[in-house]
């Protein structure tokens, strides 16, 4: 304290006239409106630079925010694009709004592999969050794969790059539908099998999925055709296709809750017994 | 002159109304006004309290500006003469053993001349930033300050001569 004060009283001469020069600069702005105008000028000049500096800074920390708030808007546009492909399985109804029972939750992926047979991913949200097994999961551009079991905050999915998933596709053209799996390889390069041979099919023709799973809503598009054969005396299709999403490269995914999954697994139930 | 003689405030008061009542309507050659108040600063004692000079010179600028209405450009500009005092006086006379007790009793003309011109230089400087405020008229704030600086000179050159050196 004793210090400070004869730090004070040393600098004595400074301090006043520095406070008395704040204070008549002060008067002064006040009392003429051009003074006022170009210190204002001056000001904002100052504050712009200082702002434009904060707002660089800051909008590198905010940075996570801005993800999560994205990826909220993603949630629900990506429920909106998939009520709105309208193929026919979904017949509109001219009066009642078309039942659309898909609900999308995001999720960051947090352990992926890709180099196995049998592939599987986590995904950072669990029962917590209302994630049960056998829900389908997708990324921004294709399918992922489906649930296979949950924690309380995280689940496990498994992948399709997994030889024992088969999933429901049809192309965007023909109703006809196969089973898309895994031939083992590169992470794009899948088969599709049992289509029969005398369904239209061509060359690039774009995949989306079946919606008969239960897993999947009808209308993800997945892929295009890169190969096509008839094989002789079976009446099948071999077809090899290629996929849109790159799995060894993701990082946020979309769980999709089919909230008629109890009513379409008791009639199957019905239908096997 | 000392810190509380009635003499520095009878002086005080004089130049504050000779400023506001006789100089600030000269108008030389149209717009020129001579600054006579900076005589304070010339008669106030070399080695006297330099706080009491700052609160002072705030004051006389203050008064200045108060009676003729203007902005507080004389405020600003008194109160950093008040300020820089001493380091003018450092520059103009030298930092020499037998450092003068004040501006009269100091014999060598050319320092008392620079010390002068300092003083008001400086001072006609800010005065005139201020009033002006921009940095486009920086030629008209050179041409003012010079031209004022000249008669201000002259003025307080002819007042100072009245006193006799000591």
């Amino acid at each position: 304290m004793q210090r400070i004060l004869n730090a004070l009283l040393q600098f004595r001469n400074p301090i006043i006239y520095f406070f008395l020069l704040a204070l008549s600069v002060y008067f002064s702005v006040n009392q003429s409106p051009f003074h006022q105008y170009s210190f204002q000028k001056y000001g904002f000049y100052l504050s712009s630079k200082l702002y434009y500096v904060k707002d660089a800074l800051g909008s590198y920390y905010d940075l996570k925010v801005i993800n999560q708030q994205l990826l909220k808007e993603n949630e629900q546009l990506k429920e909106i694009e998939l009520s709105l492909v309208d193929l026919s399985l979904y017949p509109v109804d001219f009066k009642q709004p078309k039942r659309f029972p898909f609900k999308v939750k995001r999720a960051n992926v947090i352990k992926n592999s890709y180099k196995n047979q049998r592939n599987f991913l986590m995904l950072n949200i669990g029962s917590d969050n209302g994630i049960q097994p056998e829900m389908g999961v997708i990324s921004k551009n294709g399918i992922i794969g489906v649930v296979h079991s949950v924690s309380k905050n995280y689940s496990s999915v498994i992948s399709i790059l997994n030889k024992d998933l088969k999933i429901n596709v049809r192309t965007k053209k023909s109703p006809a539908f196969g089973s898309l799996v895994w031939s083992g390889g590169s992470p794009l390069e899948f088969k599709i099998e049992d289509i029969v041979s005398n369904a239209k099919l061509s060359l690039g023709d774009t995949l989306i999925t079946g919606g008969m799973s239960s897993y999947f809503p009808l209308g993800i598009p997945i892929g295009k055709i890169s190969k096509l054969n008839k094989i002789k005396g079976s009446g099948y299709y071999s077809v090899d296709a290629i996929l849109f999403n790159d799995l060894s490269q993701i990082y946020y995914a979309y769980v999709i809750e089919n909230s008629d999954f109890q009513e379409i697994k008791s009639l199957q139930k019905n239908i096997s017994q | 002159m000392n810190s509380f003689s009635p003499i520095s405030i009878i002086s005080f008061i004089t130049l504050v109304l000779g400023q506001v009542l006789i100089f600030n309507h000269l108008h030389i050659f149209g717009s020129i006004n001579p600054i006579i108040y900076l005589l304070f600063f010339v008669f106030y004692r070399f080695e006297s309290n330099q706080t009491f000079l700052i609160l002072i010179s705030f004051l006389l600028g203050f008064s200045v500006d108060i009676l003729s209405q203007s902005g507080g450009a004389h405020t600003i500009a008194s109160l950093t003469i008040g300020f820089l005092r001493p380091l003018i006086i450092k520059y103009a006379f030298g930092v020499t053993v037998e450092k003068p007790q004040s501006y009269f009793s100091d014999s060598r003309t050319l320092n008392k001349l620079i010390f002068l011109i300092l003083l008001i230089a400086i001072h006609h400087l800010i005065y005139f930033s201020l009033v002006y405020f921009s940095f486009d008229s920086i030629l008209l704030i050179i041409k003012n300050m010079f031209l004022t600086l000249l008669f201000s000179l002259i003025l307080i050159g002819i007042t100072l001569s009245f006193y006799p050196n000591k």
